[in-house]
């Protein structure tokens, strides 16, 4: 019989993946599976389901209720059909008296020890108790209420977003098992035996306190209302629900946004999703209340200077304004005067229209966004290498791999999904390596293969990387066969002649990167040698001096030892925010039209010369960085920045701020005043994920719908307003929906060609290069050739920052990020979010903190030759002694007024990993910390001033 | 042009030049940094760059000056 897949109904025990078949029959109904699905699934696939608690399709069988005995033909007793595996020629019935009444006792015992509260209950209507009880046709409980039970037990209410509410559990263990199973965080134990046995989160010191990490898993695991989301209780049950993709990080999640009405009541990891499989982490399942905050801004607004209050106005009048001031900008000071930033939150329409309003409307191509400063280097190193700006696998691809190198990514904190993905790997035996300056949660997670640091010196990637490849080219380790069938000769020998030279043997650069030699030869063994090798990287190598040179000593890595173009294996930039792939892949950079297309080449120039219906400049515009200098020597005047906060987020924060202040025109769309909005003449209400259509293409190319669930608070979706302010530029522009705009977007890009709506619809997800070619996506790239032909060693010198530590400025910081924040915070910042990290912290080793006099939680003054700002200090064995790391998710904090403006060489991509500072104790803020609080005083004035009647 | 952007383009281009240090000779070096030049700066800053080595253009690296002479060289 047809088996149709939906991810809506749980088949009770997960899938397996072997591909021969057994038949069987379960209630004379006939059904082929693949060999290893229990019965229970075989009987859900065949639309017979049978009664069941403890066991969930993403958790393995457990076997602990007994409800789902069956009875099996030749069988004695009645076995549990979750913990059977379906057989050759079995004959299974799932309904008889015997089943009956055993499944009603049981259900009896489950009840007398049952708070019987079914109506006020936050569960009541999706209670699997409740219906299990149905199922079975519970009528009496004979053994009464009042022998000994557990209704008095306390609820545990520390975690922000949901209750445990211990009067209620069955102790089935879902939630135990998807803590560690799903998650991998292992924070939930059963304490305890038979009747005293219970769920204890950590050392029974409550969720909030323990190791949990409040992704949620345990929630979405309980059958019963003992573990429920807040928002439930508090709304009660949710009516309909909708399909989305969440808009924090690169992992891209599928949700089911789960509503009342326009209300959003709680956001549920989609089974259905392939980046996620049903799992999320505490920022997309629970850190939407931002949408609602107070603080949104609810209406456009303008004014003439930065030093004046705001004043509401229409849109008309808001557009008009800003369309006017450009104009007369451009008349007065040239085309070139002024430019945009697109944004990696908004969706791959929006990001579109953006560049095309710039090099359209404004006739110029300075168009840049948020990726310069994140992951321009992977653009630039992967397309020098392998010909394609992107990564190379599907996230489900980690789970054939045999050796699993992290490259200056935290995975567990900054991508958690695939972070539990990787666990889950790690657990079943792949060697782990990690090279990074700090000792990562990655290194503690439970495992079976090896894991090793390697402990590098901030700043000493490409040494690294470089002696890595040393090894494996000395020692003779490469892959020769696929790079004489895959690589250009003549750049491999070339290669090959420069990193032999023995000043790259790691015994030659452990001065520079402060590792063991031996412990790199060995690294570079298990990576050589694995059957299947993959590397993960993310902002700890792009974000230097050499980021891209490190991208492309990544790429020349998985070259040399043939780790491309098949499951398990590749190159995988992690990228930071929801849409950074995508706002690259769209044309945001000064350089190239969207789909990686050089502004020089006539050829793709002039097919969106053609559809646009203007010239287009053939030099490439200004990147950011350019910008602001060039803002600050007057001859750049206008900004239109749509959802990005550059004045937090970009390094070198005075001269960000100097820069903003000297243009006659800055247009902020946003949905708080953030920090760069406090510098803005025209302020546009934007919209979030939950209130527009459009698409996300995640850290593996995978395109992903974004549906609207609520309106827009302000009345127009982020594109839309972009749509306004072209046509009051006099250049029109005429979309019905957004799926107008990504049939243009096919229509000029040749890797989008075969993406529409309609086929997103129908598959759910596409990996782009989607075309005639791959019709429906690309999960692995380059399996049989690369787009540029053959892939290009890249000679990669390696050539120390100029920032280095000296008797000034002692230390290295080096910034990072935390689970519950999210970049500069604007939307985690608004949740409760806040109860794990409300603020930005030095981390520094006892060791230096001794020599300055430094306890945990004094005020410490850290200075570098940017500049000066103030933080509390936490002692942590996490760094070596002469590093210092902090976040920088608050923007009070001034971590940015630190960094330097020193980049990476290719792409002007800051160096935020690198700073050399000095740390004192202090006992008051910095001089910027006081400006900052009192521009913040006032700026919050002027945005009341506009709207005193509403508060 | 302001004395900040001006040194910014300097050193970004003779940062381009070292990273770019073993593409072999001077004038192979100098043909990568003309090349990443002519892909990603806008006129402007060629035109700054060009301005810069009609001054002198005394801290530019070797190659760095070199590549900017060719470009100088395509561009008229
Ligand atoms: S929320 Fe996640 S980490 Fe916390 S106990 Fe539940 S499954 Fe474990
Ligand atoms: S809390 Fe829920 S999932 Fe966990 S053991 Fe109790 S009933 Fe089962
Ligand atoms: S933040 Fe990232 S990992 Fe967490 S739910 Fe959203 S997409 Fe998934
Ligand atoms: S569902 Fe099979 S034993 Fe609980």
């Amino acid at each position: 019989m047809l088996q149709h897949f939906d991810p809506n109904k749980d088949y009770g025990t997960p899938a397996s993946l072997s591909e021969n078949l057994v038949t069987l029959e379960i209630d004379g109904v006939e059904i082929s599976v693949p060999e290893g699905t229990s019965v229970m699934r075989a009987a859900a696939l065949a639309d017979i389901n049978i009664p069941k608690l403890c066991a969930s399709d993403n958790l393995d069988a457990f076997g602990s209720c007994r409800l789902c005995a069956v009875q099996i033909e030749g069988r004695r007793g009645l076995p549990a059909s979750c913990t059977t595996p379906a057989e050759q020629g079995m004959k299974v019935w799932t309904q008889n008296d015997k089943l009956a009444k055993l499944r009603r006792n049981i259900m009896e015992l489950y009840i007398s020890d049952h708070p019987l509260d079914c109506l006020t209950c936050p569960a009541n209507g999706n209670c699997e108790l409740q219906d299990m009880a149905g199922s079975v046709g519970l009528r009496e409980v004979r053994y009464g209420f009042d022998g000994e039970n557990h209704l008095d037990a306390p609820k545990d209410t520390s975690n922000p977003y949901f209750t445990f509410d211990a009067s209620k559990c069955i102790v089935c263990s879902r939630c135990v098992r998807a803590c560690s199973e799903v998650q991998g965080t292992f924070a939930l134990t059963i304490d305890g035996r038979g009747f005293d046995s219970k769920v204890a989160a950590g050392q029974d010191e409550g969720f909030l306190d323990s190791e949990c990490v409040s992704c949620g898993a345990c929630v979405q695991a309980c059958p019963t209302a003992t573990l429920t989301e807040n928002s439930v209780i508090e709304m009660g049950q949710p009516e309909h629900s909708v399909v989305t993709t969440c808009a924090y990080c690169g992992v891209g999640c599928s949700f089911k946004a789960e509503m009342k009405g326009d209300k959003l009541v709680r956001m549920v990891p989609y089974k259905g999703g392939d980046a996620n499989h049903g799992h999320s982490c505490v920022k997309g399942r629970f850190a939407f209340g931002y949408a609602t905050h107070k603080d949104r801004i609810r209406a456009p607004m303008i004014r003439d200077s930065i030093d004046q209050p705001w004043k509401e106005v229409s849109w008309e009048e808001a557009i008009g304004f800003a369309a006017k001031r450009l104009k007369a900008i451009q008349a007065e000071h040239g085309r070139e005067s002024i430019g945009g930033i697109t944004s990696s939150r908004c969706t791959n329409e929006e990001t579109y229209l953006v560049q095309k309003l710039i090099r359209a409307a404004f006739g110029n191509n300075n168009t840049d966004t948020c990726a310069r400063v994140c992951h321009s280097p992977t653009g630039y190193g992967l397309k020098q290498t392998l010909g394609e700006s992107a990564g190379t696998q599907t996230f489900d691809s980690v789970m054939k791999a045999d050796c699993v190198l992290v490259i200056g990514a935290n995975p567990t904190d900054a991508h958690p999904v695939f972070g539990s993905l990787l666990r889950r790997r790690l657990r079943e035996g792949a060697s782990l390596i990690v090279a990074d300056p700090r000792h990562i949660d990655l290194l503690d997670t439970p495992h079976l293969g090896d894991a090793t640091h390697l402990p590098l010196r901030p700043g000493s990637n490409v040494a690294m990387v470089n002696a890595l490849a040393h090894v494996i080219v000395t020692e003779g380790l490469e892959d020769t066969g696929f790079i004489a069938k895959r690589c250009e000769d003549d750049a491999y020998a070339k290669w090959r002649a420069f990193i032999q030279d023995p000043r790259h043997a790691p015994e030659a650069v452990e001065e520079v990167t402060g590792v063991a030699a031996d412990k790199v030869r060995e690294a570079a063994r298990t990576y050589a040698k694995a059957p299947n090798a993959a590397i993960y990287y993310g902002l700890g190598v792009t974000e230097h001096s050499q980021g891209s040179t490190t991208v492309m000593g990544i790429a020349n890595l998985a070259l040399a030892t043939g780790n491309i173009g098949r499951d398990g294996v590749g190159v995988n930039p992690l990228r930071g925010q929801n849409n950074v792939q995508g706002s690259c892949d769209m044309g945001s950079f000064p350089h190239e039209l969207p789909g990686y297309q050089h502004v020089a080449d006539p050829v793709a120039r002039g097919r969106f010369e053609a559809a646009w219906g203007v010239e287009i400049d053939h030099e490439p515009g200004l990147r950011i960085p350019n910008m602001f200098d060039a803002a600050i020597a007057g001859h750049f005047r206008a900004l239109y920045v749509q959802g990005e906060d550059i004045a937090q987020s970009d390094p070198n924060t005075q001269h960000v701020e100097q820069a903003l202040r000297s243009l006659d025109c800055l247009i902020v769309q946003d949905i708080f005043l953030n920090e760069t909005a406090k510098f803005a003449h025209v302020l546009l209400p934007g919209s979030t994920f939950l209130e527009k259509n459009g698409t996300f293409t995640n850290a593996e190319r995978r395109i992903n719908r974004v549906r609207k669930v609520m309106p827009p608070i302000a009345g127009k979706e982020d594109w839309e307003v972009t749509v306004a302010l072209a046509n009051a530029l006099d250049y029109p522009m005429n979309y019905a929906h957004p799926s107008e705009i990504m049939d243009e977007i096919a229509q000029l890009t040749p890797s989008f060609a075969g993406v529409s709506y309609d086929k997103l619809e129908q598959q759910g997800s596409l990996q782009w290069p989607c075309n005639d070619e791959h019709p429906v996506g690309s999960p692995i790239m380059h399996v049989e050739s690369f787009p540029i032909g053959k892939a290009h060693f890249a000679i990669t010198e390696f050539v120390p920052t100029t920032e280095r530590a000296n008797r000034r400025f002692p230390l290295l910081l080096t910034t990072g990020r935390i689970l519950s924040q999210y970049n500069v915070g604007a939307q985690t910042r608004r949740t409760d979010n806040q109860v794990w990290h409300d603020e930005d912290v030095l981390e520094i080793h006892p060791h230096d903190a001794e020599e300055r006099g430094i306890n945990d939680n004094d005020w410490l003054g850290i200075s570098s030759r940017a500049g000066h700002t103030v933080l509390r200090a936490r002692i942590s064995e996490r760094m070596q002694p002469g590093v210092v790391y902090t976040t920088f998710h608050h923007p009070h904090s001034g971590a940015n007024v630190i960094t330097t403006d020193n980049s990476d060489w290719a792409t002007n991509c800051p160096e935020y990993k690198v700073t050399a500072v000095q740390v004192e104790k202090v006992s008051q803020p910095s001089d910027w910390q006081k400006n900052f609080h009192d521009n913040h005083q006032r700026q919050h004035k002027f945005l009341h001033e506009a709207k005193p009647a509403a508060e | 042009m302001s004395h900040s952007e001006q040194d910014r383009l300097i050193q970004m281009i003779n940062q381009i030049a070292l990273n770019n240090i073993s593409a072999g000779d001077e004038s192979a070096v100098a043909e990568v940094v003309a090349g990443h030049v002519k892909k990603f700066w806008s006129r402007r800053m060629k035109s700054q760059l060009f301005d810069y080595l009609g001054q002198g253009g005394e801290e530019l690296h070797p190659a760095a000056r070199l590549a900017g002479e060719r470009l100088q060289g395509d561009a008229r």
